[in-house]
């Protein structure tokens, strides 16, 4: 079939112009039926000269030869309107060509004139056999669930609900509220000053509890997640809490008589409580709880409950949810003290962290909010602290970050001792004080409150004739110091929960080196996770304080909005069976890396949103019943024949097949102005598993004189790829082709200059192997 | 826990426990042999250089020549697992073998030394000899068969008040490949407590150097005897009984020099050292004269063993089950840290 | 008095981080000066050494650190490597330091006591205390001690244990790779530099 095709030439203001010779381009090309050139294509003027041409000449196929696609592809889709998008292709003349190939003196680049003819003729080659496909557009389910239900969840779980949108609220213990409620005073740079947390909570809390959108789980915990299309199928697991919450009226008789006595979690192990109980005063819901593994079932609670609403029989209840969207807001927890053993948190009851003394200080408090040494019950004299415990340690158990929050919560505690205590002394022993913003106000408020500083980060507590010494050298003056001290309190790491770890393995959603979720691009797409449709809050993502937690919380309910708005656009280049040939073998559900495939009402189900379009299971089908759309196969064929086109003896054509990543790489190359040699001529792939065997060998025997292959050591077809390539040097061998032609390497987008020398040094390697073979 | 060897192990000599403590050797021997360990000490080793690599004397790249020689010769014997009675022997031949496996340049240069001398048998190719999978020291050995250990008990330690000294060259130099504690170092606990016996445990000083800083304690001996002073004065606020060693060099600074350091403060400290081998060889009932060589300590050691107790059935088979215990839940522990979590990294090129 | 910035300061701290002792060559830089090493050093306790503050001259490219009498106070303990938060391991910076001092002739006075060190490897293949310490040691320790030296074969042999000295062989061979190596020139290098001194 003929088409109609249109090559447009874009000058970009004489970054592609004054290295290639456009004339000589538009020489060279043949068989077009439109070539025109413009100073920016991209530009309000440039969209009219395109799709003025594509009206009034019929182009039914369109080559943009301009910047990469990373930039512009979209600008041009728009531009090529009603041209159907995928029948527009883009030829990278600047980070590709006139980028990493100028020269320094006036006069064209003839090779790498020659090499942008190549390229555009390979895209005209494509697109001759490209179809229109139309994008997938998925519609979600107007759900979500929150999984967390400290501030960050409740604060999401709110925005959600006000936008219309129902959501399940899932939190792991028996009562919403998370950290927030047990912190006791919060700081707030603004006012100097610290204010009551759980009076800022409260409001939240009850906002949250009587919204009609918010379908609160507590003592419930996610088991497993499945994603189909749009939409998540969960399983939660909700733990029975032994008392009724819709008949229990909180009286507290049950309490009284319950005589098993353990450590209270919630104010850090400092006081005890029943194993009937409740948390705090204002958790939801608010009723009690029977902490089951600290019962011995005695029945005291049941006798005395007028209300009859304890129950030992109840069960666990595994509750199946199915929502658009996930919020994962599973909070973090506190380094552990004793990875530090030098600073004797086990050894000396008056080593304590901030989140006990946070507790002490608490007027709801094991101790009522009286500032003492747990000891002997006294008021300190002094209290040192030591920041930095677990955090900026790059040594075993510890974590390089910084935590970010510990500087503010060491200043807070220490203002709240100096206003309720003034004759007691603060030592504060930093590394470095981070105060960012409005907080060095609040920083100078505690300085001129007398909190002391001491610039130097401690060796060890140990504990001389009855008191705590911390041993420190002060960095500023030098010396070797002995401090002295009733209390030493410890400013420990934050790390992820438990929970988020979990979470993050049922979702399949990536975590960073320090196991925190992990945002595809944490710079730019904050709130997202690899998993679409998954979103993050608050500490599960890195260390916060509560403020920006909230504005993440509100930022990835405003991310599900558009998601339930808007649908999600997939690339239509996925698999598809065809059941009359399929036999339900089920050799690509095996196959599929990314678990895409399943089978569903006796059929193979291709997930849209999770089919990478990589192709692997077209090759096991033994039916021949999977195709992927958009033939792929046939355009990297034709992409192939387009570059090879029109060769010249002693001419070195290399063909670089990337994937996504080492694409961008590439980009970066031209980017920083690193050149590499013009032999190089670069087709990118969904996937370099798309690359067959016929197409290298087919490169090769039809004048290509090396094949370079670049893929992401991180994709999951990554191993799949490189244990393939030996097979098909193998072939290359038997096609009598020195397999050496054919190179693999690893790519990442930052080694740009590594992926410019891998390029270098394999064009200079192919001219020895030309060199021998001559 | 990392794999730790008990056959083809070359015992390697040291020298200070040659010339000062020689039962630590023959206490090595002795409970070698009684908790089924495959060993053999060998007449062509000779030293690693640590007395003099330390004071300065000996530069890194004699010491890693000396080290390489040691290396062939391990592997020629057929014994690659170097197994150290000595602390600083253990850091000093890791870290010849971390040079030796990443440093080509230096690695070259040490087979050009071989070369020009003609003995090509030294010369080290990469990977010859593995610092994390074939250099160990005895403390190593004896907590991977706190089993066994236990089982060959004869005498009862409880009555006494037992501490530890884990000095530095074991714990803090190749830190990722210490056992049980770096910060708060407590192999030497463990292995005692397979013995039955529950150690004082942390004590003020318990991390800090012995003193003897190698050239300190000769040329600036004020200074290194005022270390080794702070350290004894918190073991005996303690009450300390028995201190428990795991390097030579420590062992002297502490038991030739508790006398001399008492006199001039004018206290008694009381303190009777032993090194880990020689208490375990007393545990299990070897002669003191014969094997364990008190005859070489300068702090008696028989005030102890006057008081010494022949262990009860009982409380022997109570112990093996404790130990049995124990050693099975840190074995499934680190199995299941192992799952879970990311391999700590541990920066070091040598 | 406004001082000069120092143009080279990466100079000293390069040579450091790729000298073959180092094993710890990305830390040095990483220094945040939090001072943990000197908190847990105990020459830093009961000296002027400190090494913080030494890293801090490295960094600075402040040679006069090589020539500083304080850095010869370390224990070589290693407390400051296993702890150092970035990573950094100034106790080898300190060995570093000293082989330069050695190097530049200017250490003598530290070596000389320990050559012994040396001659006892080069002829009887082992390492031992140098015998120009025992009068002293007799004199701190007591006679015991002494005569347990005298016997020391006696004792060997009664524990079942082989002579000290290690073969004939092993101790030419340890000879051999040891002068070739360079080891023989440095020791006489400093005895004479020492002499020629005197």
């Amino acid at each position: 079939m003929d088409h109609k095709v249109g090559v447009f030439i874009c000058h970009c203001g004489g970054n592609i112009s004054d290295v290639l010779d456009i004339e000589k381009i538009k020489e060279s090309i043949g068989d077009v039926d439109v070539i025109e050139e413009y100073e920016n294509l991209c530009s309000i003027n440039g969209s009219k000269i395109i799709r003025d041409k594509i009206i009034n000449e019929n182009l039914d196929r369109v080559v943009i030869a301009a910047c990469s696609p990373e930039s512009h592809e979209k600008t041009f889709q728009e531009y090529v309107k009603p041209l159907n998008p995928y029948l527009m292709d883009m030829v990278n003349l600047r980070e590709q060509c006139s980028w990493v190939h100028s020269q320094t003196s006036d006069s064209f680049n003839q090779k790498a004139t020659d090499k942008a003819v190549n390229l555009i003729n390979a895209s005209i080659e494509k697109l001759k056999v490209s179809e229109a496909v139309d994008p997938i557009l998925i519609q979600t389910t107007e759900s979500a669930a929150v999984i967390g239900g400290g501030i960050a969840g409740m604060s999401a779980a709110l925005s959600l609900a006000k936008q219309g949108i129902h959501v399940y609220l899932i939190e792991e213990t028996p009562s919403i509220g998370g950290h927030m409620a047990k912190i006791g005073k919060v700081f707030s740079p603004v006012k100097i000053a610290e204010e009551c947390g759980l009076c800022l909570l409260n409001p939240v809390l009850n906002e949250v509890v009587w919204n009609d959108n918010i379908e609160i789980l507590t003592s419930s915990k996610l088991i497993k997640a499945e994603r189909r299309a749009g939409s998540f199928n969960l399983l939660v697991e909700k733990k029975p809490r032994y008392v009724d919450t819709d008949k229990c009226i909180s009286c507290g008789d049950c309490v009284e008589v319950c005589s098993q006595e353990i450590p209270n979690d919630w104010n850090d192990n400092l006081s005890y409580r029943k194993a009937i109980y409740k948390s705090f005063s204002q958790c939801y819901p608010d009723t009690y709880v029977i902490d089951i593994d600290n019962c011995d079932q005695c029945g005291d609670c049941k006798r005395t409950c007028r209300m009859n609403a304890i129950s030992f029989r109840q069960e666990s209840e595994m509750i199946p949810l199915e929502v658009g969207s996930v919020i994962v807001s599973t909070g973090h927890k506190l380094f552990n003290p004793d990875l530090r053993p030098e600073y004797g948190y086990s050894r000396y009851d008056d080593v304590i962290t901030q989140s006990e003394l946070g507790r002490i200080l608490g007027v709801n408090g094991p101790t009522k909010g009286k500032l003492q040494c747990l000891s002997n019950g006294k008021v300190p004299k002094r209290v040192v602290m030591i920041q930095c415990v677990g955090s900026r340690d790059i040594k075993p158990d510890g974590h390089k970050y910084c935590s970010k929050v510990c500087c503010m919560v060491a200043l807070k505690n220490a203002n709240i001792i100096k206003h309720k205590y003034p004759d007691t002394d603060i030592v504060l022993c930093y590394t470095d004080i981070r105060t960012p913003g409005m907080f060095e106000k609040y920083f100078k408020h505690a300085q001129s409150d007398g909190v002391r500083l001491m610039r130097g980060r401690p060796g060890e507590v140990v504990k001389k004739d009855g008191n705590l010494i911390v041993r420190v050298e002060d960095t500023l003056t030098r010396k070797f110091k002995e401090i002295k001290s009733d209390m030493v309190v410890l400013s420990t790491a934050i790390e992820p929960s438990e929970g988020t770890k979990e979470v993050a393995k049922i979702l399949n959603v990536s975590q960073t080196e320090d196991a925190f979720i992990k945002e595809p691009s944490p710079k730019i797409k904050p709130v997202m996770t690899d998993v679409r449709g998954v979103f993050v809050a608050g500490t599960a993502q890195n260390p916060k304080d509560i403020t920006d937690s909230i504005l993440q919380a509100t930022a990835s309910a405003s991310k599900v909005s558009e998601l339930i708005n808007d649908g999600i656009d997939i690339e239509p280049f996925i698999a598809t069976v065809d059941n009359e040939l399929c036999d339900l073998c089920e050799e690509c559900v095996k196959i599929c890396k990314y678990k895409a495939a399943s089978v569903k009402d006796e059929e193979i189900y291709i997930d849209p949103m999770t089919c990478s379009g990589c192709g692997k299971c077209i090759a096991v089908c033994p039916n021949n019943a999977v195709q992927i759309n958009g033939n792929i196969e046939d355009k990297i064929s034709a992409t192939i024949k387009g570059i090879l086109k029109g060769k010249k003896p002693g001419e070195r054509r290399i063909i670089a097949f990337l994937d996504d990543v080492g694409y961008t790489s590439a980009d970066n190359i031209g980017v920083n102005r690193l050149t590499y040699p013009e032999s190089i001529h670069i087709i990118k792939v969904i996937s370099v598993n798309r690359v067959l065997p016929k197409h290298i060998i087919y490169a090769l025997e039809n004048g290509a004189d090396g094949i370079f292959i670049g893929e992401y050591p991180g994709d999951v077809m990554y191993d799949e790829v490189e244990n393939k390539i030996d097979k098909i040097k193998g072939e290359i061998s038997d096609n009598n082709i020195d397999p050496e032609r054919l190179t693999f390497s690893k790519v990442y987008i930052p080694y740009f200059t590594g992926l410019a020398r891998k390029f270098t040094e394999f064009d200079n390697r192919i001219a020895e192997i030309d060199e021998l073979a001559k | 826990m990392k794999n730790v060897p008990d056959k083809n192990i070359l015992l390697f000599k040291s020298c200070l426990v040659s010339v000062e403590y020689p039962g630590i050797e023959s206490s090595t021997k002795y409970v070698f042999d009684k908790i089924g360990v495959d060993y053999h000490v060998d007449r062509a080793q000779t030293c690693c250089t640590g007395l003099g690599h330390y004071s300065d004397v000996f530069d890194q790249f004699s010491t890693t020549v000396n080290g390489a020689r040691h290396f062939a010769l391990a592997n020629k014997l057929n014994r690659p697992n170097m197994v150290m009675m000595c602390a600083t022997c253990y850091a000093i031949n890791k870290k010849v073998a971390n040079i030796l496996n990443n440093n080509e340049e230096v690695r070259d240069e040490v087979n050009q030394v071989f070369d020009d001398c003609g003995y090509d048998w030294m010369k080290f190719n990469k990977g010859d000899l593995d610092s994390r999978e074939n250099i160990f020291h005895i403390i190593d050995i004896f907590y991977s068969k706190r089993k066994e250990i236990a089982k060959n008990i004869k005498y009862d330690f409880s009555d006494f008040n037992i501490a530890t000294h884990h000095g530095c060259h074991y714990c803090k130099v190749h830190y990722g490949d210490t056992i049980e504690g770096i910060r708060n170092p407590h192999i030497i606990d463990d292995v005692v407590n397979a013995c039955g016996v529950e150690t004082i445990g942390w004590y003020d000083f318990k991390r800090t150097t012995c003193g003897s800083g190698f050239s300190q304690r000769f040329v600036h001996k004020k200074h290194s005897l005022t270390v080794t002073l702070d350290k004894l004065k918190s073991l005996k606020e303690n009450k300390t009984n028995i201190l428990i060693h795991l390097c030579p060099n420590c062992h002297v600074q502490f038991d030739r020099y508790q006398t001399y350091v008492g006199d001039k403060i004018g206290e008694e400290f009381n303190i009777v050292h032993l090194n880990i081998a020689q208490f375990l060889a007393l545990a299990m009932g070897a002669d003191p004269y014969d094997v364990v060589g008190i005859q070489t300590h300068t702090v008696p050691v028989e005030p102890i063993l006057k008081d010494l107790k022949p262990l009860s059935k009982d409380n022997k088979d109570e112990i093996i089950e404790k130990v049995s215990y124990k050693v099975d839940l840190d074995e499934s522990e680190d199995f299941n840290m192992e799952a879970d979590t990311v391999k700590v990294e541990v920066n070091e090129t040598n | 008095m406004v001082e000069k910035f120092r143009e080279d300061s990466l100079d000293l701290e390069e040579y450091i981080s790729h000298n073959i002792k180092s094993s710890k060559p990305k830390g040095l830089l990483k220094c945040v000066q939090c001072g943990m090493c000197t908190s847990v050093c105990p020459a830093a306790q009961h000296s002027n050494y400190n090494p913080r503050s030494m890293v801090e001259c490295v960094l600075e490219g402040d040679t006069a650190v090589i020539e500083d009498e304080d850095i010869w106070y370390c224990f070589y303990c290693y407390t400051c490597h296993s702890i150092c938060p970035a990573d950094n391991s100034p106790c080898e910076v300190n060995q570093v330091l000293r082989q330069i001092a050695v190097d530049k002739g200017i250490a003598d006075d530290h070596l000389i006591p320990f050559l012994g060190f040396g001659d006892s490897f080069l002829n009887h293949g082992i390492g031992g205390i140098p015998e120009n310490f025992f009068p002293e040691m007799k004199e701190d320790i007591g006679d015991d001690w002494w005569d347990f030296k005298t016997h020391l074969d006696d004792v060997r042999n009664h524990l079942g244990l082989d002579p000290v000295f290690p073969s004939e062989e092993a101790i030419v061979e340890v000879s051999t790779i040891l002068k070739s190596c360079g080891f023989e020139d440095r020791i006489n290098k400093i005895r004479n530099h020492h002499k020629d001194e005197d």
